[in-house]
């Protein structure tokens, strides 16, 4: 497809990669391509806004409006929290399924049809924000009914979830083929992982058909009222669910890439596999953390919902915080590339982007990102972080840095093993996810200081000058110049990726299957493979590195009940 | 060779478990019963738990319970001084009615939190430690009742952390804090026969709130060829001067002095039309009125907070 790949297929459509040792059908492979391109050209729609919504925010620049701003804000949020992640998740799904599994996709017209749907749907939203006229408002993310939005913007969202409902069928065939025709066997660990994104990815997205299609019936006048809190805790079901698709998808990856790159093997299959049972049963209450300081829902159902996430997807998180390490440390031991307790890292591919972009990924989302989810998601620490600045800074570190950053790397891999073409420009594509993981965690940090400790709220082009009060956030200046600068180094090295990307698909010479360390198939293959079982191998290395974890999140948690005693008497 | 992309071979559910990893295991484990049992102990023991009753009523409803508040307050220079410990506040785009207000340290008062259209946020931050702050959500339609009281006096910054729309960021009020508040007792509403003018158009008899700006009678430029009416100058939700009267042929030009604010039309003698795009400091127009009558009007945004105006023509 788009004579972009090298690759040549048999008579059946197959072709045998000689890295991954995987059978891959070109009906899933054409569809990867075009998912995945789709993703890039909302990486870059949505990273070209980021340069707008930022030096509006460092307000020593202060490049756009009041009106403007709401515009650009809400182009950037839907490429980049939506369009980016979902069209790269199908991708993964089919990665995840057919490749994996060694089948055709399954049903690849429903997946055309999704496609379109989506593609539909995601032109809609971005040219009905652009055009957005008094007395309809930019919807941000979050177009929280009853301040109205453009009907067209409704349309395309409903539009655009059910194109990713219709493109996750094929994968959901290909899975239901395999077990027809394979009853006995057991899916792989990273298709298990894709099944179970599939399934969180229908929930979120038939909670955001009911929510959004009574939304655009009311816009419409059909209905006459549509109640504020009932909207909320609908829209939260899509709009923090659509995030639990991108956090099981990124894991997938985390196995996938940690293995073809680093030569990662499953520490326990048992432990990584209730993991995302576990997930799939807890993880959409994360969800509730929306609603921890909202009126419309009782303290008993905040608490409990809150005890109920954090029992079931906090402890399903911090298993896999320490199964992928895990699997890292015990998979380049066996092949003799790990003395000491950290040998397995040293020794690591470093100067491999796809292997630094997921490490990056996996440390950065958990300190960063997973550590401050929980701390607002404990209904009383919520009060702090509602809506301000650190909430965006939680989601950056999560989505935008974590997230992102797996994507990435399984791109610049996507590139390779899919594409068949080696990167361009090879001592750019060794820093960039340095400087994009490095800069985009700063401007997380950045946030959440400005956010809990000088309260800044969040969606204001201008906290230092409010008008009609002498009041301001002035006493947060430097850490906005802080903001600001790292914001414009992580659009860079997120600019970077882009042009490795496209240069690669355009002018990169044909892949020959090298990597950084021996392929993992052949070590399987090879004769000299150490066969000691997993739990008698050393994991000392991993599990100091998630002892310094836990660690920071006792203290980053005790700081936060800290500055919350402070407060005056409430409730 | 367990690789996560090939299907696991043998009874792999019963292979035994790193020891390591079962550690973890329960260390993640106790630590997630520590968060659980931290935030249900904070519950009882805590002092900062968003907590109160909630009730379902219209924003007209609403509206009304404030308005009959404000009417029962005393009022100070610094703002409203609550009759009892009730505290109401009304948000709308883009104002709080109900703020400023003052309250005393070391008393509970009970916050009503509500709006009048659609959803805002009131995150609330002491002047002095921006650090000591904290959010909640107002939904139109519901009224949540939350208590709060304060130890340390001061000024208290009321921001909008919801987007409401364009003029968001203009949201903004205050409260003070003080070591003691003088008794002072609420007016009863009417306050003397000027009122009576345009048909009560300035009292919250008529749409809207009280004009806080209306001294009872208009500016006279009968005289002039040119008058200027200034539109929320320093920010205040007023329109000035309130009321002025001119001879037809007179031209008056409105200039923004401050951000979203526009110029609807209540009654009109000849059907003028106001300026009912909502505009930003720095926008003016002008009108030319020929036809003699009172032309009532006032600003969309801000009517709940009593801006309104009039030209009358003689």
């Amino acid at each position: 497809m788009f004579g972009f790949g090298t690759f040549t297929y048999d008579d059946e459509g197959y072709r045998d990669c000689s890295v991954t040792g995987l059978r891959v059908h070109r009906s899933a492979e054409d569809m990867v391509k075009l998912f995945g391109l789709t993703a890039i050209v909302a990486l870059l729609i949505g990273g070209i806004f980021a340069i707008f919504v930022a030096m509006t925010r460092w307000e020593l620049v202060g490049l756009l409006g009041a009106g403007e701003f709401y515009t650009y804000l809400s182009i950037h949020a839907w490429n980049l929290l939506i369009f980016w992640m979902i069209f790269m998740e199908i991708a993964v799904l089919y990665v995840g399924g057919p490749y994996v599994l060694g089948r055709p996709l399954s049903l690849p017209r429903v997946a055309k049809a999704g496609y379109a749907l989506m593609l539909g749907g995601a032109v809609t939203i971005n040219v009905a924000i652009w055009l957005t006229e008094q007395p309809d408002q930019a919807p941000l993310l979050t177009s929280y009914a009853p301040l109205p939005s453009s009907s067209w913007f409704y349309l395309g969202v409903v539009v655009f979830l059910t194109g990713a409902l219709v493109a996750a069928l094929p994968f959901l065939a290909t899975i239901w083929h395999e077990k027809r025709e394979n009853p006995g066997k057991t899916l792989p660990l990273v298709a298990f992982g894709a099944f179970i994104t599939a399934i969180v990815a229908a929930e979120a997205i038939v909670g955001g058909l009911i929510t959004y299609v009574p939304t655009l019936f009311w816009r419409i006048g059909v209905v006459e009222h549509i109640d504020a809190a009932w909207y909320r805790q609908m829209y939260w079901i899509v709009g923090h669910g659509s995030q639990q698709i991108n956090l099981l998808a990124m894991i997938s990856v985390w196995y996938f890439m940690t293995h073809v790159v680093g030569g990662a093997e499953v520490a326990s299959e048992k432990v990584s596999r209730t993991a995302f049972v576990l997930y799939l049963f807890f993880i959409n209450m994360g969800a509730a953390h929306h609603l921890m300081s909202d009126p419309g829902v009782s303290a008993a159902w905040r608490v409990w919902n809150t005890s109920y996430a954090a029992y079931g997807a906090v402890i399903a998180s911090m298993i896999h915080a320490f199964a992928i390490p895990a699997g890292l440390e015990v998979g380049r031991r066996k092949r003799g590339e790990g003395g000491g307790t950290f040998g397995w890292l040293w020794s690591a591919p470093w100067k491999d982007p796809g292997f630094s972009a997921t490490i990056l990924s996996i440390i950065l989302f958990g300190f960063l990102g997973g550590i401050t989810g929980v701390m607002m998601g404990q209904m009383q620490l919520n009060m702090t972080w509602h809506n301000t600045l650190a909430t965006v800074g939680h989601f950056h570190a999560t989505v935008a840095t974590g997230t992102t950053l797996a994507f990435m790397g399984l791109g610049y891999y996507v590139l390779r093993l899919v594409f068949g073409r080696e990167w361009i420009a090879r001592p750019v594509a060794t820093i960039q996810p340095y400087l994009y993981g490095g800069a985009m965690g700063l401007t997380s940090l950045m946030m959440m200081y400005l956010g809990i400790l000088y309260g800044i709220p969040r969606r204001h082009p201008s906290v230092m000058d409010i008008p009609g009060t002498e009041f301001s956030f002035a006493a947060a200046r430097p850490l906005f110049v802080i903001f600001g600068v790292t914001a414009l180094l992580s659009i860079i090295g997120g600019a970077l990726f882009v042009v490795v990307a496209v240069g690669t698909l355009l002018g990169g010479d044909r892949y020959e299957g090298a990597l950084p360390v021996d392929r993992p198939t052949t070590v399987a293959d090879g004769g000299g493979h150490d066969d000691t079982p997993h739990h008698l191998m050393s994991m000392r290395g991993t599990f100091i590195l998630t002892s310094i974890f836990l660690g920071v999140f006792v203290v980053m948690w005790a700081l936060n009940w800290y500055l919350l005693s402070q407060l005056w008497q409430v409730g | 060779m367990k690789s996560p992309i090939d299907p696991p071979e043998g009874d792999w559910w019963n292979e035994q478990v790193n020891r390591r990893e079962t550690i973890w295991l329960g260390l993640s484990g106790v630590w997630a019963v520590t968060l659980f049992g931290w935030m249900a102990g904070w519950m009882q023991f805590g002092e900062q738990n968003q907590v109160g009753e909630t009730f379902r009523l219209s924003t007209s409803a609403y509206r009304e319970k404030v308005e009959a508040y404000k009417q029962a307050a005393g009022e100070i220079d610094a703002g409203l001084v609550p009759p009892e410990t009730d505290v109401y506040i009304g948000a709308m785009r883009y104002a709080f009615d109900g703020l400023p207000v003052v309250l005393e340290t070391g008393t509970e008062y009970l916050f009503h939190l509500g709006t009048y259209d659609v959803q805002h946020g009131f995150s609330v931050r002491q002047e002095e430690t921006l650090s000591k702050q904290l959010s909640l959500q107002m939904l139109p339609g519901y009224e949540w009742n939350v208590p709060m009281e304060f130890d340390e006096p001061g000024t208290y910054h009321v921001v909008c952390n919801e987007f409401c729309g364009e003029g968001h960021r203009t949201m903004h009020g205050t409260f003070e804090v003080r070591e003691s508040v003088p008794d002072v007792a609420g007016g009863d509403g009417s306050d003397g026969a000027s009122d009576a003018a345009y048909d009560g158009w300035f009292t919250g008899d008529a749409r809207g709130g009280t004009t806080s700006n209306w001294g009872g009678s208009p500016t006279d430029a009968t005289d002039a060829d040119g008058v200027t009416v200034t539109v929320g100058p320093d920010g205040e939700y007023v329109y000035d001067p309130a009321a002025v009267r001119v001879s037809p042929g007179t031209t008056v030009t409105f200039e923004w002095a401050s951000p979203t604010h526009n110029v609807l039309v209540e009654a009109s003698p000849d059907g003028w039309g106001g300026h009912a795009p909502i505009e930003d400091e720095g926008f003016s127009f002008q009108h030319t009125f020929e036809t003699e009558g009172v032309y009532a009007y006032y600003c969309e945004p801000h009517l709940a907070l009593g801006m309104k105006g009039v030209v009358e023509v003689v």
